[in-house]
């Protein structure tokens, strides 16, 4: 889906003018964003240019300084973390955050366990979408009895993006899912965010990895210093003279390419 | 491919088993060792109650004895001025001990971390300081005697066997509901707020309510034992329950493994019988068990029952390195 098919539909998040200070720092200053079902919104930005804080704000992990957040029209900027996320805001963390004592099929299934805490959604069916979501994150081979502290790095961050599915959230936000994992891994990560938008969810990707942004992202945000220098489809990212000197490493033209 | 119920087999069956030999007791022992057994059991649910809270939610209380009082002085009130039957005691004071831990973890969970358990030692404090003071609630320093033994529609429990065996279908149902527990969704969400509070925020748990739950669980597990307490002594004083009782839960449950319940009645038979058969060594027991914990945390921080899985999967694992060495 492109942008122009999001001009008649309402956009599912909406920030505005969101701003972060944390004592002297300004982590975030006035960002608007839009995110439609269905599509995906890159944002990327030099380390420490507030990406994560961006994702901790939109589910409450911080309050905002100033701004609103909108879900589906309705505000929930004061909500607590855990009413936004049973609103339909799923996330991964930078780090794997797994339930690190269970196996593997317990994360899997406290990720479908939310229809039990939500009312209005379908409790997904387990014994079908577990084994297909394992297979577009490249799990299949795993024993489900296993516990999580067995799996590779790789291999806890897919699990994370597949428990965060079963949820069936809205609202997708992944925190750099491909960082740490090999070539072959980071496919999957592209595979799981087709899996998302399929279902229509839409997806909020930072991520360092260029060739992954590019590849799957219908628009992109360009944070520096907590602030948006630049937004817009890959193209227009790419050759923005802003972007390139701020992030894409001043006119190496391998970025640009 | 998705078998969900083959959690732990081995334990399940290894309790039910000892379920099974435990029922024979009465036949094969002294009536001294039958009442023996019958406080360990209630001893048993106490240290259940601290595997759902610790075990299960990650959640360290040291004010379980002090619900274990509240549960059996409500149902020693009922049983002895209301003139109400077992069954209003058993209900009283499950629902009556359940609802007060709701509501203290209510207030407690909002203090983040570790204050939950400082809050906890606050409340076994006061707890035992009610017992000892309010004199109609509790029969003050002088306690509470005279209790009736269990009757259920006439028929009254008068010998130590009989007895035995009604705290053993306690204990028995006891442990089925936390095993259903254990594989339902507020079971996993235990686990989920046990193991990272930050992604169980994330996936839509109210940590606050599903933490104070697990303390209301664990408070009417704690209010069944003190019921059965109640009927079984015929006589309740504030001495039982104090904050070094709360302590020994703890370290039954630090010696069997927090695990699974499995665990709990690990420790539990470990700490009676080295009570029991040791009663020479009575002056040295907190040392022993000072060391003794200490030890274990070291070697082996998943207790008896870490322990003994550990070394389960290594037998099979090298039962499975020798069947493929042997093709
Ligand atoms: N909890 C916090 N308290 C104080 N400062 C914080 C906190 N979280 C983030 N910051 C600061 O906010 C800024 C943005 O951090 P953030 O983690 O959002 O960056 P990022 O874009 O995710 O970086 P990276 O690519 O390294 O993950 C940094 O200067 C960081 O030090
Ligand atoms: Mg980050």
């Amino acid at each position: 889906m492109n942008a122009f098919a999001n001009a008649e539909k309402k956009p599912k998040l909406v920030l505005v003018d969101v701003c972060k200070n944390f004592g002297g720092v300004t982590a975030a200053q006035d960002i608007q964003l839009e995110i439609y079902s269905g599509e995906v919104v890159g944002l990327i930005g030099p380390n420490g240019a507030g990406k994560t804080t961006l994702i901790n704000l939109i589910t409450g992990v911080y309050p905002v300084s100033r701004g609103k957040i909108l879900f589906d029209g309705r505000e929930i900027t004061h909500q607590p973390t855990y009413k936004r996320a049973l609103e339909g805001i799923g996330r991964t963390f930078q780090h794997p955050h797994l339930l690190d004592r269970c196996d593997v099929l317990t994360n899997g299934i406290t990720g479908s366990d939310m229809a039990a805490r939500k009312r209005g959604i379908q409790k997904v069916d387990l014994a079908k979408e577990l084994p297909r979501l394992l297979a577009c994150a490249g799990l299949e081979g795993i024993n489900l009895s296993d516990p999580v502290s067995k799996l590779a790095y790789g291999q806890q961050k897919l699990l994370e993006v597949v428990r965060v599915l079963l949820s069936q959230p809205q609202i997708l936000l992944l925190d750099e899912p491909a960082a740490g994992l090999n070539n072959r891994e980071a496919e999957y990560v592209s595979a799981l965010i087709q899996y998302a938008t399929e279902k229509g969810i839409g997806v909020l990707l930072i991520e360092h990895s260029m060739e992954l942004v590019m590849s799957v992202c219908d628009r992109i945000t360009v944070l520096n210093f907590g602030t948006q220098i630049a937004t817009g489809t890959p193209e227009q990212i790419q050759s923005n003279p802003e972007v390139i000197r701020a992030y894409l490493g001043g006119g190496d033209s391998d970025a640009e390419n | 491919m998705l078998q969900k119920s083959k959690k732990n087999p081995v334990s399940a069956m290894a309790m039910t088993a000892f379920a099974l030999l435990l029922a024979l007791a009465p036949v094969a022992t002294s009536v001294y060792t039958v009442h023996v057994i019958s406080v360990a059991m209630i001893s048993y649910l106490c240290v259940l109650s601290v595997y759902v809270l610790l075990g299960l939610c990650g959640q360290n209380s040291f004010a379980q004895a002090g619900l274990w009082g509240v549960g059996a002085y409500l149902a020693g009130n009922i049983l002895l001025k209301t003139g109400g039957g077992t069954l209003t005691a058993f209900v009283v004071a499950i629902a009556g001990t359940a609802l007060l831990a709701f509501v203290l973890g209510f207030a407690f969970f909002r203090l983040k971390q570790y204050y939950f358990t400082f809050a906890s030692i606050g409340l076994m404090t006061i707890l035992n300081g009610v017992f000892m003071n309010w004199e109609p609630f509790s029969g003050g320093a002088v306690g509470m005697k005279n209790i009736p033994t269990f009757t259920f529609f006439g028929w009254q429990a008068t010998t130590e066997q009989s007895k035995f065996y009604i705290v053993l279908v306690v204990c028995i149902v006891a442990t089925v509901l936390i095993g259903l527990l254990f594989r339902s969704s507020l079971g996993r969400a235990f686990m989920a707020i046990r193991d990272n509070e930050m992604t169980a925020d994330s996936m839509g748990i109210n940590s606050l309510l599903t933490k104070s739950i697990a303390f209301a669980i664990s408070g009417a597990l704690c209010g069944a034992a003190g019921a059965l307490h109640a009927s079984l002594s015929g006589y309740l004083s504030y001495q039982s329950f104090t904050y070094n009782q709360s302590t020994i839960y703890l370290i039954m449950i630090m010696i069997g493994g927090t695990i699974s319940p499995a665990g709990a009645l690990i420790g539990t038979c470990v700490i009676t019988i080295l009570q029991e058969g040791f009663r020479s060594l009575q002056d040295y027991m907190q040392l022993i068990y000072g060391v003794g914990v200490i030890l274990l945390m070291i070697f082996q921080p998943e207790g008896i029952l870490g322990g003994g899985k550990a070394l389960y999967e290594r037998i099979c694992e090298r039962r499975k390195k020798a069947k493929a060495g042997s093709r």
